[in-house]
Formats: C-alpha cells, structure tokens, sequence
C-alpha cells in the first residue's frame, strides 16, 4: 500500500486541487481501506480498489461541501503542484489547473484517472461505477473544454 | 468513412481495438485536419500528465506513511514479520541499524564544491552509499545506510538515514538516483526525544519501502562488501 502513495496522492490533488486537502483525502482513504480491508478481495487489484475508495469519499466530501454552502478553492488560487519551475513555467502550471477547476466533476475524474493516472476506458469506468460509453463521452467533453481554454496546439 | 470525436480521443489514448483502430489509422492517414486532432489530444495529454508528476517525486507526508504502517502493518506485524522472513532474509545488520536509531541524526551538510544533479545523491550522501556499509556508523557520521538490497530490475538499492531525510537510493550508470524520501522535520529545532522517536519511525518506514522495492534477500555484509568493491553496480 505504501507503494501506491505516490499515486493517490497525484489523484488526489488533481481531485482536491489543494495540498492540503490532497493529504487529508489520502489519509481518510488509506484508513477507510484498512478498515475496511476484508472487502477486498486477493488476487484482485489493490490500486483500482482505493482508487475507487478515494473517489467514493471525494464525492461525498463535495457533496458535504455543497450543503454547507461552502466553495474550497477559488478558482484563480491556482496551487502550484510544481512549484520549482520558472516563471513561465510556473504561469502555465497555473494555466492547467485554472482550466480543470472550471471542468464539471464527472468530466475532471474521467480526464484525471484516463489522461494523468493512465488507466485504460474500462478500469476507469469501473472506478467510477458507469458504463464505458459514458466514461468516453465525458473525457471527450472534458477533454475538448481544456483544449479549448488552454488552446493547446492553436 | 466517418469518425467520432469518442473514436478519436479513443485512438488518440490507444483504447480502440485492432479493426477500429485500424478504420481510424486510416481516416486519420487521408485527413491532415483528423491527424492535427490526434496531435492536440496527444498534447494535452502530455501537458497533463507533466503538470501532476511533480506529485509523484514529492516526499510523502510522515502521517500518511504513519497511517498505513499503524493500520496495515503494525497490526499485522508478526504475520509480516514471518512472511518477510521467508521471502526477504534480513541481515544482522538491520538489527544493528534499528538499535543504532536511537543515535541523535546529524543534518546533513552539501558541500558547496560538489557537483549535485537534480534526483541524485551528493556530498556526504554519495560518499556514504558508496562506501558505508550497513549498520556500521561511523563516529559522527551525518548518514547511516540501513540496508542494501536488489530491485526489479536488479540495480543495487540503499536505503539511508540521514538528518535532512531518510530514504532509498539505488545505483545506475550515474550514480545514485534517489528513488524514495521520507520527509523529515528536523530541519527545526526539537527536543532531543523527538528526534530519536523520529529516527526511530523512519526506520520503519524505510524497511517496508525496502520490502517494496526488493527482488530477493537483503545483502548480507559478504555481498555488500562485494558489491561495493565491483563498484555497486546491477548484476
């Protein structure tokens, strides 16, 4: 599980799209898979099982958010996972998360666990719990609005 | 022959199976607007996946890695103890070095005249992975290297205690890539107890990230010895 650190915290952030907020979604997910660790089964993959626990607990913790009316991150906050960059560098970083901040939910963890975490249709749509057509037409959807705010390639 | 925007962000991430991959390949060949589309989702994705990696090299907070050694492993520890033992022969040295963590860490220092490449060890660090043995510290020495063992891939690994952080190093045609760190909070003052439970957690830490990594048993002092004198590298 430790080996798969590095990981779900890169999926959290980009969920989170906050540091800080990135950590404690992993450790709420490393508990609540210890915890419930019987449900999963041996021989089955241990990455897409808490891939799909962190993405079950972020729902519910937007949804938390949402009834209590609150906003976590200002769009333009712009967190600088790759702070060691130049300014320029730094300017685009910033470009990218702008962008998926403004990508509706579905449309985010479908770009998120395909285009960043390189899983394949299939085991994303299973992370998610929709059938692989849907997966497909929110990555499209997702990702031609980032194309278009990012104007990558114009 | 038409083809989706789905099918070509599909082609694009190479999901299609072989026959619509196929029927794409070809769209994509007789139409430069379809292949620039190919282009700017291939961009995307790399703009993408380059804008969170710096995630993946970052040091892992110490609480997280305390969640998953408390829960996963503390509570399991014989079983993994004896599952370990079977597949992972532990050198003394290990003992020695769990005992040597109580030893106050020192910080690290760089010396400025020391070529450093960005991800790999220098200075002080380098010196002692080449030339440190395991367990073995000498008086005042700022690193103590815990183990040494073999990778996936068969490149000599070590993981290291030091003031400025704990972590894993393995060797290749560069010198020492650092593969794992464990973040440490040294760097401000603390009270000496903190800093020995702190050695004394890292540890830990860096002997189930050695478990992870390891192909076969830790080096034991013969083979250390031999490896460090063929220079350390795969075998």
């Amino acid at each position: 599980m430790l080996a798969l650190l590095p990981r779900l915290r890169r999926f959290a952030t980009g969920l989170t799209r906050d540091g800080a907020r990135a950590d404690d979604l992993c450790q709420m997910t490393v508990e609540r898979a210890l915890r419930s660790r019987q449900q999963w089964h041996e021989g089955s993959r241990l990455d897409s099982w808490m891939y799909r626990i962190m993405r079950n607990l972020w729902i519910d913790e937007a949804r938390a958010d949402t009834r209590r009316g609150q906003t976590f991150v200002a769009e333009d906050a712009g967190l600088s996972v790759g702070a060691d960059g130049g300014q320029e560098a730094r300017a685009q970083l910033s470009d990218v998360d702008r962008a998926m901040a403004r990508l509706p939910d579905e449309q985010r963890e479908a770009v998120l666990l395909v285009m960043v975490e390189g899983w394949s249709y299939k085991e994303a749509a299973q992370i998610v719990g929709c059938p692989v057509g849907t997966l497909n037409s929110r990555l499209v959807r997702g990702r031609d609005a980032l194309l278009a705010m990012l104007g990558e390639g114009q | 022959m038409t083809v989706t925007p789905e099918e070509l962000a599909a082609y694009a991430d190479d999901q299609l199976d072989q026959a619509a991959r196929a029927r794409v390949a070809e769209a994509v060949a007789a139409d430069p607007v379809l292949a620039r589309q190919v282009e700017r989702h291939q961009a995307l994705k790399a703009r993408l996946a380059a804008h969170y990696a710096p995630v993946l090299e970052a040091p892992l907070p110490a609480a997280l890695v305390a969640a998953v050694e408390d829960g996963g492993c503390v509570a399991n520890l014989s079983e993994a103890r004896a599952r370990r033992n079977r597949r992972f022969a532990w050198g003394g040295g290990v003992g020695l070095a769990l005992a040597a963590s109580l030893t106050l860490a020192v910080v690290l220092q760089h010396p400025a005249g020391d070529a450093a490449l960005p991800g790999y060890a220098s200075g002080e660090l380098a010196r002692a992975l080449d030339t440190q043995l395991s367990g073995d510290m000498p008086q005042g020495a700022p690193v103590r290297v815990v183990i040494s063992f073999a990778d996936a891939s068969g490149a000599l690994c070590r993981g290291y205690a030091a003031g400025q952080g704990s972590g894993i190093a393995c060797h290749d045609s560069t010198g020492w890539r650092l593969q794992r760190q464990v973040e440490s909070s040294s760097a401000t003052p603390q009270d000496a107890s903190a800093q020995y439970r702190q050695a004394g957690s890292a540890d830990a830490t860096l002997m189930i990230m050695a478990q992870d990594m390891a192909q076969g048993p830790a080096l034991d002092p013969a083979a250390e010895r031999a490896a460090r004198a063929a220079g350390w590298r795969r075998h």
